[in-house]
């Protein structure tokens, strides 16, 4: 009989090195949510194209590759790219700085394409008027002009099909032109070189369009044959620009439009204060139910109490282990379960109370506190894990960790709660008999 | 210590006052909601753009809406927060919280204006955003009312699940009458409650279950009577733990979290309200309308 104690109180005692081995250290193992250690957070919606699911989900996995290249290219450390549902992906990065610039290069399409400009004075003034020339369109040059004014310069009529793209790119940096100012120099592959040669031969004296997401960045005349393979984009970038512009060119073009749907910034300050205050108020508020459990029911209290403090160890634990993000809705999690925690043994508690009002003696009453109160500690935990774990499938962003939190704490308290507590108590009577029980 | 001891309460006897108590505050609720619009949501379910700024100095809530209004931007709402007087959350239409960063950036030069944290939601994410809460809080009551049935016969889970309505209903009229947003994290405390909530009256359930089988009585208004009071200490404790936790949340947890503990510390309350109180009270009524056995 004795053994079969011992044996349920080893295993509570392994449980628990276990969750400690795993939980240590504590600010390491946890990942915080980013509205606790500050950053952004994006959902980018992928504008797709009028065709079948497949293609739609395939668009997005190609938006997906070319964003991470350009995260990576911005140095993020430890950035969540992932995709949800077909054409929406999600996009978190911690601990930016100039959440702005984040976003401008993570939303720029960065479509390169180089198109050969019609020279006819007479077609070029027809599309001005309105006309449509087949096979042609009218594109202007944005620039910033001396005082860092954007201006729209005269039209060019620019053929609709593009003679190269940036897809045949193989390098796209910084450098400066012959005045000192930044321009991007960019280097095709050994087809793209070809086709580029191609072009320029055969189009000695027109221009030359350079056109980024559908606006002309500049529009050289050809002058020669170009046999290398490399070109530059100049168009009075700022030097941020003209790196932005090299960052988005390397990691490639979107396929297909990007528009940033949501976006959710917190600041490193308000993410120090969030994490001060709701922890700070979470043990107030565990440290309340502690003590009024000691209060009420004595030794037993201090016994649910050792069940929460277990509680809280798994399910820091399990945190850890299944790299579950703390957001600040979380911790709130954490300090609402300790609260319901103590529920199953309060139930337990109060029927044991009942059992001994009419009479029973202190190991039966345990017994039958424990056995009756079962169904009911299981229904109303089921009910709150449902809850718990709509929240963390359907929740977005800080919210699904507050239901992560919440499902963890219930499912460990039906452990500790009934098992752990049981198994102590049985222990405590089985070494010394107990004639009166105080709860 | 025992806070509350063995007690003899008539609380089905007078059900008709709680039907009425709570009809009321409902109806009352749902015309405020009605009459609010858009007001009732947060810019996660229509959209919009939420900025939280720090001033340097303190300001108010009058010269910074003053400085504001000379954008010209319709519907800008600015809120103080804190108790500094120089944090504020303000609240305006999509794609214009850069020009009200711009603004503040301009007027406030002496001072400066820290950006603490900003949201921008495009009509395409908060509909789907709306549609997922949607999804999630229907999904989570149909989830509890298909398990309690499972456990319980279908009077019993229909009967618990529309007083989690109840409460829910109760708590949105609340929220309305409090003229608070509904947003991610009010939804999320609402689901909570509509977990949590339905613990007491399944702790009542099964004694009722229990005292039935025991007595074979069909005096049901005695039999669940009493069950509600044999109960009552630790409905009454269960919830008191609970709220201990919530309202250090609500008093301490800063800014973020006072709406959410606030809809949770209302709907906790209401959980062991309408166990007590409402619940088992429908039950009795549909009994009485139908005179179904209780299946023991």
């Amino acid at each position: 009989m004795m053994k079969t104690h011992y044996m349920k109180i080893g295993f509570i005692v392994a449980i628990i090195a276990v969750c400690v081995w795993l939980i240590w250290p504590l600010q390491t193992k946890i990942r915080r949510g980013l509205d606790l250690q500050g950053g952004i957070h994006i959902v980018l919606g992928v504008e797709q194209p009028p065709e079948s699911e497949k293609t739609k989900s395939d668009v997005t996995d190609r938006a997906l590759e070319i964003i991470r290249n350009r995260i990576d290219a911005l140095g993020v450390s430890e950035p969540i790219i992932q995709k949800e549902g077909t054409d929406k992906i999600i996009v978190d990065l911690p601990g930016v700085k100039d959440p702005e610039r984040a976003v401008e290069i993570i939303g720029k399409t960065a479509l390169l394409e180089f198109r050969l400009v019609e020279e006819d004075e007479k077609k070029l003034s027809d599309a001005v008027r309105g006309e449509t020339i087949p096979g042609y369109e009218l594109l202007y040059q944005k620039e910033r002009d001396e005082r860092g004014i954007l201006r729209e310069s005269s039209p060019l009529l620019v053929k609709v099909e593009p003679e190269l793209t940036g897809a045949g790119l193989t390098e796209a940096y910084v450098g400066y032109d012959a005045s000192g100012r930044p321009e991007v120099n960019l280097e095709f592959n050994k087809e793209g070189a070809a086709k580029f040669a191609q072009v320029t031969g055969e189009n000695i004296g027109r221009r030359l369009a350079i056109v980024l997401d559908g606006v002309v960045k500049s529009a050289p005349v050809i002058r020669d044959r170009i046999p290398n393979g490399r070109a530059q984009i100049s168009g009075r970038f700022s030097m941020d620009e003209a790196r932005e512009l090299a960052i988005v060119l390397r990691a490639g073009a979107l396929p297909a439009k990007v528009d940033i749907i949501y976006r959710q910034s917190v600041g490193p300050t308000l993410g120090k204060e969030y994490i001060e205050k709701s922890i700070r108020a979470s043990l107030y508020g565990i440290i309340i139910v502690v003590v009024f459990m000691i209060v009420y029911y004595l030794a037993f209290g201090l016994l649910a109490d050792f069940a929460v403090a277990m509680n809280l160890l798994i399910l820091l634990a399990f945190m850890a282990l299944f790299k579950g993000v703390l957001t600040l809705p979380g911790i709130a999690g954490i300090a609402l379960t300790c609260g319901m925690a103590v529920d199953a043994n309060i139930l337990i508690f109060e029927r044991i109370r009942e059992e001994l009002r009419q009479g029973k003696s202190a190991k039966s009453a345990i017994e039958a506190g424990y056995h009756r109160a079962w169904t009911a500690i299981l229904d109303s935990n089921i009910t709150t894990i449902i809850s718990g774990a709509i929240l963390f499938f359907f929740g977005e962003g800080s919210i699904k960790g507050f239901g992560l939190t919440l499902t963890i704490g219930i499912v460990a308290n039906l452990f500790t709660a009934v098992f752990v507590t049981k198994a102590i108590v049985d222990y405590v009577i089985a070494s010394r008999p107990v004639e009166k029980l105080r709860i | 210590m025992e806070l509350i001891k063995k007690t003899n309460f008539d609380f089905l006897g007078k059900r008709k006052v709680w039907y009425l108590f709570s009809g009321v505050i409902i109806l009352a609720g749902i015309s405020v909601f009605i009459m609010r619009g858009n007001a009732n949501f947060g810019v996660d379910f229509i959209g919009g753009d939420l900025l939280q700024v720090r001033f340097k100095t303190p300001t108010s809530v009058a010269v910074v809406r003053g400085e504001l209004d000379k954008l010209g931007i319709s519907d800008i709402t600015v809120q103080e927060i804190g108790t500094a007087g120089n944090e504020y959350v303000i609240k305006s239409p999509p794609q214009t919280s850069a020009r009200i960063v711009e603004r503040l950036n301009s007027i406030m030069t002496q001072s400066g204006v820290e950006v603490l944290g900003e949201s921008q939601v495009s009509p395409a994410m908060s509909s789907a955003l709306k549609k997922r809460a949607l999804l999630a809080f229907f999904g989570g009551l149909f989830g509890i009312l298909l398990y309690l049935t499972v456990r319980f016969e279908f009077h019993f889970a229909a009967c618990a699940t529309i007083a989690t309505f109840h409460d829910l209903l109760f708590v949105i009229a609340i929220i309305a009458f409090s003229r608070k947003a509904i947003d991610g994290p009010i939804i999320a405390a609402l689901l909570t409650i509509a977990g949590y909530s339905v613990n007491d009256t399944i702790v009542i359930f099964d004694r009722i279950r229990e005292n039935v089988r025991k007595t074979r009585s069909t005096n049901y208004q005695a039999v669940f009577n009493q069950a509600i009071n044999e109960t009552l200490s630790r409905t009454v404790l269960t919830v008191l733990t609970v709220i201990f936790v919530d309202l250090l949340l609500f008093l301490l947890g800063g800014e973020a979290l006072r709406n959410f503990a606030y809809t949770l510390l209302f709907g906790f309350i209401l959980g062991a309200y309408s166990s007590i109180f409402i619940a088992s009270a429908l039950l009795i009524d549909w009994q009485r309308r139908t005179g179904f056995k209780i299946k023991i």
